[in-house]
């Protein structure tokens, strides 16, 4: 039996939000029930689903801080992680969580888990080319550099099994060399020979250096990338990150890679998908640590710090900072400055606040503090 | 009797105001052995007879 046009009124009815009534669309449809027993389970889900919701005047915001900071305090202090075969070492427990609330533009240790679309995902060999062509190869992954301080030059030897692996050939490092040092490249028995502007002793070791640093090939923020198998499909993790421009590569799956930088996220993605990237970090890091902590705490301080449009930092630069009244700034950090300032300025406090009544001693708009009494109409009073 | 649906907050307001008005001398609604205000006060709004309501202005009531 299928649902009726009726049933489906009176599940739309309910007033539950989208992502629920579609479950329960879904687990109704094509399932033997009774009048009876469809009234149970959509009462059960109304009824479960108000309770779950918070009472109008609770302080929520309060309640997520102390949820999260219980936790917090558990966490060990330093952790690294090593995702993977080994080697990638990234920064979890609560240098993490500080980090993520810190909305911090470049995260200690950026990280990407790129997955691949199915052909490439399945193939070890193709999914190695992909890691190569976004891996930043260097001068020293394709051979080595000697300097001939005889001649004044640069001595390049290159590794030609290196060089095909990459799939970048000699010619093509010559002539990238040229373009980023500006300086003549030549071919001399299967070495690049290069000679420094001046022929002193600094210049020569200085041009040494810089081809050392020169990205020859790959994505230039990219300073490693690790295959691992997972399930079927082999998964890449990458030390540095450049979602914009991973997520243009060939194999490359965009709707399923991903990276530890939020503000990137928020950059190449958009604004909600940083507000999921928020909570997806905050909360693995916190599972990571064996706490569990309710994702409605976390996705509170996810949209506080996202619904300006833009990630903001909870603290001195962001929602604490940028608050409207004078008394909860000054409550919060150099309050002598803050006063100051908007005495100089003329500024108004409108006491809207919990923290400005709290300091001019006022009932706060919490909880008992902001419910309204009036006499009831004598037609609602109960004889 | 119909019960009203009031938060916790809003019914812990009603009860405070009304166990505040019984306390200075009110007339009470019900018949009662106690002598406590608030006992009085909260039997009341079991029985929802308290003549006080909440003004809701900016939230939605659920």
């Amino acid at each position: 039996m299928s649902l009726s046009e009726e049933q489906r009124e009176q599940i739309s009815g309910l007033g539950l939000p989208q992502s629920i009534q579609e479950a329960l669309l879904d687990g109704l449809e094509n399932e033997q029930f009774t009048k009876a027993q469809f009234d149970e389970v959509i009462g059960q889900v109304k009824s479960d689903y108000d309770h779950a919701g918070v009472e109008p005047c609770e302080a929520v915001g309060v309640i997520a801080a102390q949820s999260i900071g219980e936790p917090g305090t558990q966490m060990t202090m330093r952790t690294f992680h090593y995702a993977g075969v080994a080697e990638i070492n990234v920064t979890l427990g609560l240098p993490r969580l500080i980090e993520i609330v810190d909305a911090r533009k470049i995260p200690s240790t950026p990280t990407m888990t790129i997955r691949l679309e199915p052909d490439y995902a399945r193939d070890r060999d193709l999914a190695r080319e992909v890691a190569w062509a976004i891996e930043s190869t260097s001068i020293l992954h394709l051979g080595s550099i000697a300097t001939d301080l005889a001649e004044m030059n640069v001595l390049i030897e290159l590794n030609h099994e290196a060089l095909a692996q990459r799939k970048i050939t000699d010619e093509e490092v010559a002539e990238t060399l040229r373009s980023e040092t500006g300086l003549a490249v030549e071919m001399r028995d299967g070495m690049l020979v290069m000679a420094p502007e001046e022929p002193s002793y600094r210049e020569l070791l200085q041009l040494v250096e810089k081809i050392k640093r020169l990205s020859l090939k790959g994505i230039d923020g990219i300073k490693r990338v690790v295959i691992r198998k997972e399930g079927d499909e082999y998964v890449l993790y990458t030390e540095g990150s450049a979602l914009k421009e991973v997520l243009e590569f060939e194999g490359v799956d965009p709707a399923r890679t991903k990276t530890n930088n939020i503000n990137e996220i928020g950059e190449v993605l958009g604004i909600e998908a940083a507000r999921n990237a928020i909570i997806n970090e905050a909360t693995d890091t916190l599972r990571e640590q064996g706490l569990s902590v309710d994702v409605r705490h976390i996705m509170l301080v996810a949209d506080i710090m996202t619904c300006d449009g833009e990630v903001k930092q909870i603290g001195r630069h962001g929602v604490s900072g940028e608050k409207a009244s004078v008394l909860a700034r000054a409550a919060f950090e150099v309050t002598v400055n803050h006063i100051l300032d908007a005495a100089v300025r003329g500024d108004i406090d409108d006491l809207r606040g919990v923290t400005e009544n709290v300091i001019v001693g006022q009932p706060i708009q919490l909880g008992t503090g902001d419910v309204q009494l009036v006499a009831k109409r004598r037609d609602e009073v109960i004889q | 009797m119909k019960a009203e649906k009031y938060t916790r907050y809003e019914r812990a307001r009603i009860v405070g105001a009304r166990a505040l008005q019984i306390f200075m001398g009110a007339p009470v609604y019900i018949k009662t052995e106690s002598i406590d205000p608030l006992e009085v006060a909260l039997e009341e709004m079991r029985l929802g007879v308290i003549p006080i309501t909440v003004k809701r202005d900016r939230r939605t009531s659920r």
